[in-house]
């Protein structure tokens, strides 16, 4: 894992991960990858290998060898580029139009075509089929009708049966095209649909399900070799009927750890090619280990320390500033986790096009700045201790101690831990926004697009905003940037909607994550894809 | 003996409902405590509603009464009662999968891990045992007792990641760097995780360090029983008598001397299936230890509960076994 932080959010949220396919690696290195070969991985067991059930990281790396979608992302710039689509268009970012590429199959021999994608979609958002990644069909027209929401919450009565079985907002032209309807303009539509939940299902995976699920009908690069050996391995193979650039290696085989410190075991014995991440304690001496096998690059993870200006104490801005302003992160990040994170300027990740430093303008230490602030909102409330919220047993503790004394010596406001509660009802806690002080959490983009740091966490009502964050002038700016005529063309709006958060603070930024890999001796070219994560179908083997 | 049986077995009943309630209230408790797993499935990111309801409603995680802190859910239990034993069906994990099929997939390695570990443990132990107690006094009894107190002194999970770093990454590198070696021995033997391409080999180390602190034991045992066998009085008859050294001491010692062992590596069978727990996260073998860590950690009451029970039911055929091994070995117990 990649920080104490990750352990969990990457457990646990590991929806976090983007989106999928991993290009074929960018073109500048199309000559001096080889191919052939068996590329040997550190791997996790997956969820799922469905498109519409898998959304954590283990599940993602196996699904994207598998599968493809309508598009794939630039390795490094993470531009959308199409891959199974022919084009994806929209006069009014409400009504898009998507033309396949003819001549794709799956392994199974059935067309990818018009009907594949919409059965998938379907088959996800359907409410009963309980899908992870129905979560991600949430802007297609008609969502509420095929998973309706049960009238007295956790109650006894039961989910109302949904009318219908099928999305109205999809509706296929001909064979090699149709229609998306979004409830909402949303210019950023095509960087959504290169995430493994768009991908295409054959009509005999649907069929069978849990069969597909053990033995999955794939349309990519590669096939399933046998079929998925719980908790011990999964061998995928390049696949014969896969018509676009093919993978490097001949043979992936993604073999699967309880423990990130096996893994590492079994890397240092030689058993393993690539590991996509690192025991945190292990990072320095892998560092001094394998130097320039170590492959390093600014992550997009995103750990805050969120406000709940639902609270009388935390309304004021300038507060909220002056919390802010105490924090020396880079030292905590020197001192706590050994440099593996970078200290967080702005609200949208390093990586992502449209992203700038010096976002937020509190988020460097300025003790005199932060008291003066301090002083105008009317000071802390005597005698209240400033309570700082993790929940339990994945070390947060260290790391928010440190965030509590540098406030406590700035401000001189006492402050207290409260890191008992386990996630699932810390999460709870959060979603009926009962936290009495700050509150980490993180947060991982779902496309390489802007609005996915924006809205979910700051619009008025979003899902995960946690803050109760409330502003009319962010809500507008992020419209306008969702129906804007391109995704260049969106930037600015969702910019001018983050300088608005670099001023509120409704969230304390801390860190971005750092992605570190280590490759063996045998790999010729390791590619990370910005987007997807560790390529294994792009990294190429020496040959001898 | 018959009548014993019986009797024994009808004891199962109760040990075995009471231990699953347990569970069940356990993992009851822990959910209304600390809040629907499934929630925390989805982490940072807020599910809607109706997908959450959906997928805890599939999991079993629907029921209100685990809303309700210190609730014991009869109801429940009564459920999972009658699904376990008239269905044979023990409910899905969070993935969606058969626990039934989760330990069908585990269980082989752990049995393999377990045979490993009581046989280098009867196997080795007794050896040293036996060695030590005809010589007290002797190199060999200094060498076996304080070799022992050092393996009974270092907790297992200190013992298996040692090994691990040492034994498997870098003494079996040096190994993997010599040609002549055999692939099964340096990479498959000295793999310091369990490797699918040698399924068998690969587990050789794991079962030793699953086996040490019991072998310690068991040596012990055998040690002290043999040093007090070898004054007996039958014993001193059996030479009057003439008998061979080699009958004396193996039919006549090492029998009686083995009671209180045999009963000891009964009982640590249950012992070996809890190291197990630590040995198989270790050593990444994907046996039921590993799959019980796993679920505890995320709150899995299916699954928990599940294996468990059967992990009961095994510690309780071992001791019914061990019980009737006595009547074998000592001519004097009877059961009536």
């Amino acid at each position: 894992m990649r920080g104490k932080f990750l352990k969990v959010a990457v457990a646990a949220t590991a929806t976090a991960m983007l989106a999928t396919a991993c290009g074929g690696g960018g073109d500048d290195n199309e000559s001096s990858g080889q191919t052939g070969g068996t590329l040997r991985v550190y791997a996790s067991e997956p969820a799922f290998l469905t498109p519409s059930g898998g959304d954590d990281e283990p599940s993602l790396y196996v699904i994207r060898q598998l599968f493809r979608g309508l598009v794939k992302y630039n390795a490094e710039s993470s531009a959308v580029e199409m891959d199974l689509a022919e084009s994806v268009e929209s006069e009014d970012q409400k009504l898009w139009t998507i033309k396949l590429k003819s001549g794709y199959t799956f392994d199974n021999g059935e067309a990818v075509n018009a009907d594949a994608f919409i059965r998938s979609w379907n088959f996800a958002a359907y409410g009963p089929n309980a899908q992870n990644n129905g979560y991600f069909m949430k802007r297609i027209v008609g969502k509420d009708d095929v998973a309706p929401a049960d009238p007295d919450g956790e109650g006894p009565q039961k989910a109302p049966e949904p009318a219908t079985k099928e999305l109205s907002g999809l509706k296929k032209v001909d064979d090699l095209t149709f229609t998306v309807e979004l409830d909402a303009p949303f210019s950023g539509f095509p960087t959504t649909i290169g995430y493994p939940g768009f991908f295409p299902m054959a009509q005999a995976c649907v069929d069978d399900i849990a069969k597909c699920n053990e033995t999955p009908i794939g349309n990519g690069p590669y096939k399933i070799d046998g079929s998925w050996q719980h908790n011990v391995a999964i061998n995928v193979v390049r696949s014969d009927t896969w018509k676009g650039e093919a993978g490097k290696p001949d043979r992936i085989e993604y073999r699967i750890f309880a423990d990130v410190d096996a893994g590492y075991a079994a890397f240092q014995a030689g058993e393993l090619d690539v590991m996509y991440t690192l025991p945190p304690a292990r990072y320095k001496e892998a560092k001094a280990t394998y130097g320039d096998r170590m492959y390093e690059q600014p992550g997009d993870s995103f750990t805050y320390v969120g406000m709940p200006i639902y609270n009388k104490a935390f309304e004021d801005k300038r507060i909220r500033q002056a919390l802010s302003l105490s924090i020396d992160r880079q030292s905590i990040i020197d001192a706590v986790f050994d440099g593996r994170f970078t200290p967080a300027t702005g609200y949208v990740a390093p990586t992502f096009e449209g992203a700038r430093e010096g976002v937020c303008k509190y988020c460097a230490k300025d003790v005199e700045k932060a008291k003066q602030l301090l002083a105008e909102a009317g000071g802390w409330p005597a005698g209240e201790k400033l309570i700082l919220w993790a929940n339990a047993g994945a070390g947060h503790d260290q790391w928010l101690q440190a965030v509590g004394d540098q406030i406590k010596e700035a401000l001189g406001i006492d402050y207290e831990l409260k890191v008992n509660l386990q996630f699932a009802e810390y999460l709870e806690t959060a979603d009926q926004k009962k936290f009495t002080g700050g509150f980490r959490l993180g947060w991982g983009p779902d496309y390489p697009f802007m609005e996915t740091y924006l809205y979910p966490l700051y619009g008025t009502g979003a899902g995960s905003n946690n803050s109760g964050y409330t502003n009319a002038e962010f809500d507008a700016l992020m419209k306008e940037g969702d129906s804007a005529d391109s995704i260049q063309a969106a930037i600015p709006s969702y910019q001018k909607a983050e300088d608005i958060l670099g001023e509120d603070l409704p969230v304390i930024p801390m860190w971005w994550s750092k992605v570190a890999a280590v490759y063996g001796e045998n790999v010729d070219q390791f590619v990370w894809n910005s987007v997807s994560d560790a390529d294994y179908g792009a990294t190429s083997l020496k040959q001898n | 003996m018959g009548r014993y049986v019986i009797r024994r077995l009808l004891q199962f009943i109760p040990t075995v409902l009471g231990t699953m309630f347990l569970l069940h209230y356990m993992t009851a408790l822990a959910i209304q405590f600390s809040g629907n797993p499934v929630r925390a499935l989805f982490g940072d990111r807020t599910p809607p509603p109706a997908l959450l309801q959906a997928i805890t409603e599939r999991l079993g995680y629907g029921d209100p009464c685990l809303d309700q802190r210190g609730n014991p859910c009869f109801g429940l239990f009564a459920d999972r009662l009658q699904n376990i034993f008239f269905h044979f069906d023990f409910g899905i994990n969070l993935r969606q999968r058969e626990v039934t099929d989760l330990v069908a997939d585990a269980i082989p390695f752990t049995l393999k891990l377990l045979v490993i570990a009581i046989l280098f443990e009867a196997v080795v132990g007794i050896a040293a045992g036996v060695l030590a107690g005809l010589r007290g006094g002797s190199f060999a009894d200094y060498l076996v007792k304080i070799s022992t107190v050092f393996v009974i002194s270092v907790p297992i999970f200190v013992l298996g990641v040692v090994v691990r770093e040492f034994v498997g990454v870098k003494f079996g590198n040096v190994l993997r760097g010599q040609d002549w070696i055999p692939d099964v021995i340096s990479s498959g033997m000295f793999s310091p995780v369990f490797k699918p391409d040698y399924p068998m080999a690969s587990l050789i180390i794991p079962g030793m360090v699953l086996g040490a602190t019991s072998l310690a034991v068991t040596a012990r045992l055998t040690r002290t029983s043999i040093m007090e066998n070898i004054r007996a009085d039958y014993v001193r008859t059996a030479r009057a008598k003439g008998l061979t050294n080699k009958r004396v001491i193996g039919v006549h010692t090492l029998r009686n001397s083995l009671i209180p062992v045999i009963t000891f590596l009964g009982v640590d069978i249950g012992a070996a299936m809890a190291g197990a727990v630590v040995t198989e996260t270790i050593f990444n073998v994907p046996g039921i230890g590993r799959l019980v860590t796993m679920s505890a950690r995320t709150g899995e009451s299916s699954v928990v509960v599940g294996v468990v029970t059967m992990l009961v039911l095994v510690v309780l055929v071992a001791n019914l076994l061990v019980d009737l091994l006595y009547a074998v070995l000592d001519p004097r117990i009877r059961y009536e």
